[in-house]
């Protein structure tokens, strides 16, 4: 093991104050929560209602920000015929991000009325961590000209891959949201509260929940991954998400992107419903599932260090022909480390989900993949394609999902929201927006 | 329909509704109402007869031409039908009703008998299921007829077509077999629309924001259903295409919001 090999691993890289300059601020009681990563296991007992992630910044919250335990993704038609519907629906969805980030009291009706508020937290509303990140799909821009000009030039329909056996319903969106929290019931709140201020212009059309296991590490542990549905810990490898100029290569777009400009700051988002086998996984010998994964289960530690840490990177080049970690393992077929496959890096922050039951009986669970990149073709799908055929796929069947495009983040006051930079990107006023104000020649930064 | 125990809940409302009437001018514009929904219930039981007679003498063709006309009269008064929830599970519930759905020998009503039309292309076996249903329908008639109507029921009736609307009918999941959902619809908005029209005068002057977002919502459902039209009636659900399935759902939803707030605004509890 290299330095180099650390370079690019989450774990590797001393945390500079540089870092936490870009990245959405959280507001934590304690200081420990610095040094978390997108995928580390919550921590028992630290998260805190009180617990506020601003959701103001150049970037969306809910990204780079560590995991809370619980999380969900929903995914809506839009209504919006022209670029003011947008606007509207953006700035209500601005208001709505604001008001349940913050916290504090609902406000109270003529009882005679429905009440403002579900309820379901309570008279004054906790923050919990909650970020909401907003997504746009490809059938957003393409189904309306006027915004078809300014769609991501990476974005699509996702394809269906090998293994896949996706369903209709469960599958892509006009604007998905992300919503993360400490506790289930403010992510539940959060959504009701968006279908319930928003009706008019969005309209739900799949949402899955999941959440991640919460761990208690003995005093000054180093974080570790939490673990999926699989019991493998899941992110050990992840680039450093405290990493701010890692992060501006890996998982913002920015000017070496070749998009449009109002795209700046903003992210590609892979959704993945992924089911698990876990009767057949359960029934699977340990070494075996050690090899389709190419980490031990235990510790996460790369089999060629068995007895080392999570927090190691493998060296596939003395293992050429795969003797100790298999050429057909998840880690070295989703990432060679080859010089070539550092520009595949991608960021994960999944949840697992739990559903109830099959047809067939079996138990409905599996994985709510959510990955991050500044380019979802070198990203996300050239990373699937490679993993196209693995062992694993025995044991998963992506049957959901879809690709988006995070928004860039918005500012504090002012009259910034969150899709300003689209929104201005389609008015006639504003600068070529037909041409090269759509183009990255004058990339903002 | 809904499964609730509704009968209980209207005895009640009946009991203190028609001071409340009184203070709030809503006198004029329920008894107006009670009128629209009788002249719908002395329709559902004429086509209801001729839509049995038609079962009875075995005319699938003729039945199910009639099908859909005859329930939207249903539709147009389900507030007030499903206060008697009895006849409303006997009239209008769905397969999904019973444990063993189709096949349930206790599935009654219009859909046991959209069931047999379509999906078996027979009369077979349904004449107790029509004479029960003409029945149930002269029953309903005659208890409408004795029914104080109290005000918050009729203002509330407005959004609860539209719950109704969303919660059954936007999937295509009302009228599974004969995929006639766009007649139950138009029952539907039309019943809701005849609240709002009626009440409108009371609340204009104090909330015409509030009018002209409810008036643009219907307009849009108005429009987006226009494209449907076909004959008397409309095309089948299936031919709605995805665009205006979500048109048409946010339309609703709005409503149900919208008009969540109606019986509030009008000071009813
Ligand atoms: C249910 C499905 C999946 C399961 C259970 C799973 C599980 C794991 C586990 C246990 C690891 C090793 C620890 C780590 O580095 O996080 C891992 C690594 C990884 N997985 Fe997955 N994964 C799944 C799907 C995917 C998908 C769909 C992709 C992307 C297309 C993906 C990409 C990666 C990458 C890039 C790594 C890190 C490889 C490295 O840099 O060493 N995984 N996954
Ligand atoms: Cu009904």
């Amino acid at each position: 093991m290299t330095n180099d090999h650390l370079r690019t691993s989450r774990r590797g890289l001393f945390l500079g104050a540089a870092a936490l300059a870009t990245a959405p601020r959280l507001v934590f009681a304690s200081t420990e929560a610095e040094t978390r990563h997108a995928a580390d296991a919550p921590i028992e007992d630290a998260a805190r209602l009180s617990d506020r992630i601003q959701p103001y910044g150049p970037h969306q919250a809910g990204i780079t920000t560590p995991r809370p335990a619980n999380g969900m993704i929903a995914s809506f038609h839009v209504l919006a015929d022209n670029p003011a519907d947008l606007e509207r629906l953006f700035r209500r969805l601005t208001d709505r991000i604001i008001v349940l980030t913050k916290g504090g009291p609902v406000p109270e009706l003529d009882p005679k009325l429905p009440p403002s508020d579900s309820g379901i937290l309570g008279p004054v509303l906790t923050p919990d961590a909650l970020t909401v990140t907003v997504g746009l799909g490809a059938s957003l821009f393409e189904d309306r000209p006027w915004l078809q000009p300014a769609k991501p030039r990476a974005l699509v329909r996702m394809a269906q891959f090998r293994n896949d056996a996706l369903i209709a319903d469960l599958c892509h969106g006009d604007l998905v949201i992300q919503l993360c929290a400490n506790t289930q019931d403010t992510v539940i709140h959060a959504l009701r509260d968006i279908v319930k201020s928003i009706p008019d212009q969005l309209v739900l059309k799949w949402a899955q929940a999941g959440n991640v296991p919460v761990i208690s590490p003995p005093p000054g542990a180093p974080p570790e991954s939490a673990r999926n549905l699989l019991g493998f810990r899941d992110g050990s490898a992840n680039p450093d998400s405290a990493d701010a100029s890692l992060m501006d290569t890996v998982v913002w777009v920015g000017p070496a992107n070749d998009e449009p400009d109002w795209a700046t700051g903003g992210s590609y988002m892979a959704v993945r419903i992924i089911r698990n086998n876990v009767e057949r996984w359960d029934r699977t010998p340990l070494l075996e599932q050690e090899r389709i994964f190419g980490r031990t289960k235990i510790t996460g530690a790369p089999l060629d260090h068995p007895h080392g840490t999570e927090a190691m990177a493998p060296d596939f080049a003395a293992d050429p022909h795969g003797k100790v970690t298999p050429l057909d393992s998840h880690i070295r077929m989703a990432n060679p480390r080859t010089p070539a496959s550092k520009a595949n890096l991608i960021l994960r922050r999944p949840f697992n989900y739990v559903n109830g039951v099959l047809k067939n009986g079996q138990l409905d669970q599996g994985l709510l993949f959510i990955c991050w990149q500044a380019d979802i073709e070198k990203g996300f799908i050239t990373v699937q394609r490679r993993l196209d055929g693995e062992p694993l796929e025995e044991y998963i069947k992506p049957v959901g999902g879809g690709y988006f495009f995070a928004l860039p983040g918005f500012a504090e006051g002012g009259d910034d929201f969150l899709g300003r930079t689209l929104i201005a990107a389609l008015s006639p006023t504003s600068q070529d927006s037909s041409q090269s104000g759509l183009s990255t020649s004058q990339a903002q930064n | 329909m809904r499964m609730f125990a509704l009968t209980a809940v209207a005895g009640l409302l009946a009991a203190t509704g028609s001071q409340a009437a009184e203070t709030l001018d809503l006198v004029g514009p329920v008894s107006e109402y009670k009128l629209f929904v009788s002249e719908q219930t002395d329709l559902l039981v004429e086509d209801t007869e001729a839509f049995v007679a038609a079962v009875n003498s075995g005319d699938v063709e003729k039945a199910k031409a009639l099908f859909a006309p005859t329930r939207q009269h249903y539709e147009m008064i389900e507030p007030i039908a499903e206060l008697f929830s009895d006849l409303d599970v006997a009239i209008d519930s769905r397969a999904d009703d019973y444990e063993k759905a189709e096949a349930d020998p206790d599935f009654p009503g219009f859909h046991r008998i959209e069931y047999g039309l379509w999906e078996h292309n027979s009369t077979e076996g349904l004449t107790p299921v029509a004479d029960q249903l003409l029945a149930n329908v002269q029953d309903l008639q005659g208890r409408i007829e004795s029914l104080p109507f109290p005000p918050e029921v009729v203002v509330g009736g407005a959004a609860v077509l539209m719950e109704e609307v969303a919660a059954t009918k936007i999937s295509g999941e009302e009228d599974r077999y004969s995929h006639t959902d766009l007649w139950d619809f138009k029952g539907n908005f039309d019943g809701s629309q005849k609240i709002v029209e009626l009440v409108k005068p009371l609340i204009a002057d104090q909330d015409p924001a509030f009018v002209r977002q409810v008036d643009a919502n219907f307009a849009v459902i108005d429009t987006t259903l226009a494209k449907y039209e076909e004959g008397e009636g409309y095309v089948t659900y299936d031919k709605l295409t995805e665009q205006d399935r979500v048109k048409l759902a946010a339309a609703v939803n709005a409503l149900a919001e919208d008009l969540s707030t109606l019986r509030g605004k009008l000071g009813l509890d």
